[in-house]
């Protein structure tokens, strides 16, 4: 038995001769890894000095490096044609809400006919006109704010499905509470552009300028009247905040990222009442569907033990075979890791913006 | 196994080797089976039992102290020990009646058998479903607060309401489609009725009936108050000229607080005349009774009784479709009233269901609703999906306790339920 001459700790037998020179000594410890590999090593009969040096080498493995074999199956798949089908139900979504503004707008009652609706917020803040304006500021900003944000996201395919998700079914649930009741102005301000009755070239002008000006009045397409309930703006608002939040770190610098954000949406839903541009109620509305929907839809996903147990509630929803279609490959919670957008070959490196404990730092390796 | 006390030296010097611990026999060799037992911790602090020893001999009195009490046990068969265990350390005072159930012992090391007194948690807080009726009277409370507040939200809400001559009903999709049927609310009222008696004597019928009640109540209050929030910040003009509203008392205080009287003690509905309020529009509070009555009803009764669900939910729809044939509400308070209780209801469920769901963390954005604390204090001793077992609401056996055995039988009655299973029968 050979006793290794590296520095070991609590080797007290062995002796060090000189740094770039090793001497075997012989002692008469037992050692754990003898049987199997003497009883090879004595079949072969190499020499004698070979073969204490390979069991020096071995001794001086402090692990053993077990190599595990990748599961086949990827955990967070990209499938970027999920993402191009949910992005194309998002971008139906948008588009059918510009025509049914189109058509809603003729069945505004007119000022004279019906005047704004008492509402307990405009009796308190009379109108202002730059507030509006704010509203769309803010509002540009967050969606910029979040689409950088989503660039450097690693699993962008993902998490873009599911904000094209959310948005397309905000934006169909708007379409049915915008049809079925139609409320009249909130404001005398409004100037609502005239109906056109039986124009229907004049309403496909209406639905492209609505549609590429993005509904907002900066690029002059919100001349339309009749989509009060519920807010297209709140839920823009509020759902950039909510994904902002969700998809990045919790440390200190982001946390005052997340403030400001938060009160930039905050201020950006309260200008649009000050604008007097929409009832107190549909920023009500728009907020608690957007949460709702949000919240339920990523306890789904990050708890996808629920979508099988039998008394599951969440499964109740009439959007849950897309969920599935969604989610079906998704088998981890989206972990937040920031990585450049271009991926050259051996550049992409993996910033994970949250460390846990080393197990992850060990794992990631 | 002949009595310690009778050892030679030579027998000593063999247990000792047997028990492991050659290195005393030198030491002891002249040690019989008395003064072996005889042993102290003293003799190890001199020579030449010191030097032997690495441990103060604590194994060696150990094993000593074992073959005592087997010796003791050996001379005396049965024995009502009080403070010696086989293998030396005491537990607490409780540890009383130690007797030795199998009188001698074959191995010296489980030589008697102690009783330990575990005290165990009471019968209640050992359910699973413990029924703490006070958590299902604060959760009362809060329902009839909220029930309370939107009487008086709706008698604020009446004088703000614009006259049909300034505001003329919007317009509505389905007022386009089908015109008012006069006798429709009543109809829409007497089933709401219906389902609510059906939900009573359902909810009666329960065995975990404090839990469930405490969930409606939770239920209904939320929903409740999400109304007074949506009625009084917009006001809805009202949906048809067929509306005949109360006159409005502006600033006449006692008489508005008799409306609110009048209109809880009728419920609110047309047909005890307590529903001459107008402008509690969005959203609809009749909707929400049809539709969480049915929900209740589905979700605690046995899945068997299909036939039962599709009547109710037939009953439901029939009321919902006659508010609106009526031209009682705007289509819009029907459909959020629909989508608000329906959603509430499956996400308090399915937080009640999950025990993960329980706790906020960052998977689980459910907690990040507002009454995520007061869900917790109500739910947070259920352990586990509600069963629907069935009960007697009367315990009838209480009444017949006082009478001779003759009358045993009645007991069957009591914590009469259906049985499912085999699992289940106890």
């Amino acid at each position: 038995m050979a006793a290794s001459k590296f520095p070991k700790s609590g080797d007290s037998n062995s002796h060090i001769s000189s740094a770039n020179h090793i001497e075997v000594t012989v002692a008469d410890r037992p050692h754990p890894q003898d049987t199997p590999d003497n009883g090879r090593q004595c079949n072969d009969r190499p020499s004698r000095f070979s073969r204490s040096f390979a069991k020096i080498l071995r001794k001086n493995q402090d692990y053993l490096q077990i190599t595990i074999s990748e599961p086949k199956l990827e955990q967070l798949p990209a499938e970027w044609w999920k993402t191009g089908v949910v992005f194309l139900w998002a971008l139906l979504n948008l588009f059918l809400t510009t025509v049914m503004i189109t058509v809603v707008h003729e069945r505004v009652p007119d000022k004279s006919v019906s005047p704004p609706l008492p509402d307990k917020f405009f009796d308190f803040v009379s109108r202002k006109d730059w507030a509006f304006r704010v509203t769309e500021v803010n509002g540009m900003l967050l969606v910029t704010a979040w689409f950088l944000q989503w660039l450097f996201l690693k699993h962008k395919s993902i998490i873009g499905r599911r904000f094209f998700f959310l948005l397309g079914t905000l934006y169909l649930y708007r379409m049915v509470t915008m049809y079925i009741t139609t409320l009249p102005v909130p404001s005398d301000h409004m100037n609502c552009a005239p109906k056109l009755e039986d124009d229907h070239l004049g309403r496909i002008h209406r639905i492209m300028q609505l549609f590429f000006g993005g509904g907002l009045s900066i690029t002059g397409s919100h001349m339309m009247c009749g989509d009060f309930l519920y807010s297209g703006h709140t839920v823009m608002l509020t759902v950039t905040f909510l994904f902002i939040r969700e998809y990045s770190p919790s440390s200190w610098y982001w946390t005052v990222y997340h403030l400001i954000c938060w009160v930039l949406s905050a201020v950006g839903v309260v200008c649009i009442l000050v604008a007097h541009e929409h009832y107190s109620i549909d920023v009500v509305v728009a907020y608690f569907v957007t949460t709702r929907l949000f919240w339920w839809y990523h306890t789904l996903a990050n708890n996808q033990s629920l979508l099988d147990s039998p008394h599951n509630y969440l499964n109740k929803v009439w959007w849950r075979y897309f969920f599935r279609f969604m989610e079906r490959n998704v088998r981890a919670v989206v972990p937040c890791v920031f990585s450049w957008p271009i991926s050259l070959p051996r550049a992409s490196f993996k910033i994970p913006c949250r460390r846990y404990s080393k197990v992850q730092i060990v794992r990631e390796e | 196994m002949k009595e310690v006390g009778l050892w030679s030296a030579a027998e000593v010097s063999e247990w000792l080797v047997e028990e492991g611990m050659p290195e005393y026999s030198e030491a002891l060799r002249n040690y019989d089976g008395r003064a072996l037992l005889q042993l102290s911790e003293l003799d190890f602090g001199n020579p030449p039992l010191s030097k032997v020893t690495g441990d103060n001999g604590r194994q060696l009195l150990e094993r000593v102290e074992t073959l005592r009490i087997s010796n003791h046990m050996e001379v005396h068969k049965s024995v009502n020990h009080s403070s010696h265990h086989a293998n030396g350390h005491i537990g607490n005072g409780t540890a009383s009646n130690g007797k030795v159930l199998n009188g001698g012992s074959k191995n010296a090391f489980h030589s008697e058998a102690v009783r330990i007194h575990i005290p165990l948690p009471s019968k209640q807080e050992r359910s699973h479903f413990p029924t703490e009726w006070p958590k299902t009277a604060l959760s009362f409370l809060y329902a009839l607060c909220c029930f309370v507040t939107t009487s008086v939200v709706i008698s604020v809400v009446h004088e703000r309401v614009p006259s049909k001559k300034e505001s003329p009903p919007l317009p509505d999709k389905f007022f386009d489609l089908f015109d008012r049927v006069q006798w429709a609310f009543s109809i829409c009222e007497m089933i709401g009725m219906l389902l609510v008696a059906l939900w009573i004597v359902q909810w009666l019928l329960l065995k975990h009936r404090s839990i469930v009640g405490r969930r409606f109540f939770f239920i209904v209050g939320t929903l409740y108050l999400y109304r007074c929030v949506t009625m009084y910040v917009t006001t809805l003009p009202v949906p048809g000229m067929h509306f005949k509203c109360s006159p409005k008392l502006f600033g006449d205080y006692e008489a508005q607080m008799r409306r609110i009287m009048k209109m809880i003690s009728g419920g609110g509905l047309s047909i005890t005349g307590s529903h001459t309020m107008c402008g509690d529009y969005l959203y609809s509070g009749h909707t929400v009774m049809l539709t969480l009555t049915y929900l209740f009803i589905k979700e605690y009764s046995p899945r068997r009784f299909w036939c039962y669900h599709w009547i109710c939910l037939c009953l439901s729809a029939v009321g919902i479709f006659c508010i609106l044939l009526a031209h009682d509400h705007y289509t819009v308070d029907v459909v959020v009233a629909y989508f608000i209780t329906t959603r509430l209801f499956w996400w308090y469920h399915t937080m009640a269901n999950q025990q993960l769901l329980k706790q906020s963390s960052q998977g689980n954005p459910f907690s990040r609703v507002w009454w995520f604390r007061l869900f917790l204090y109500f739910e947070q001793n259920v352990q586990g999906i509600v069963p629907r077992n069935y009960q007697l609401p009367l315990q009838l056996p209480l009444l017949w306790s006082w009478l001779p055995g003759s009358w045993l039988p009645w007991q069957s009655l009591s914590g009469a339920r259906v049985m499912y299973s085999r699992v289940d029968s106890h």
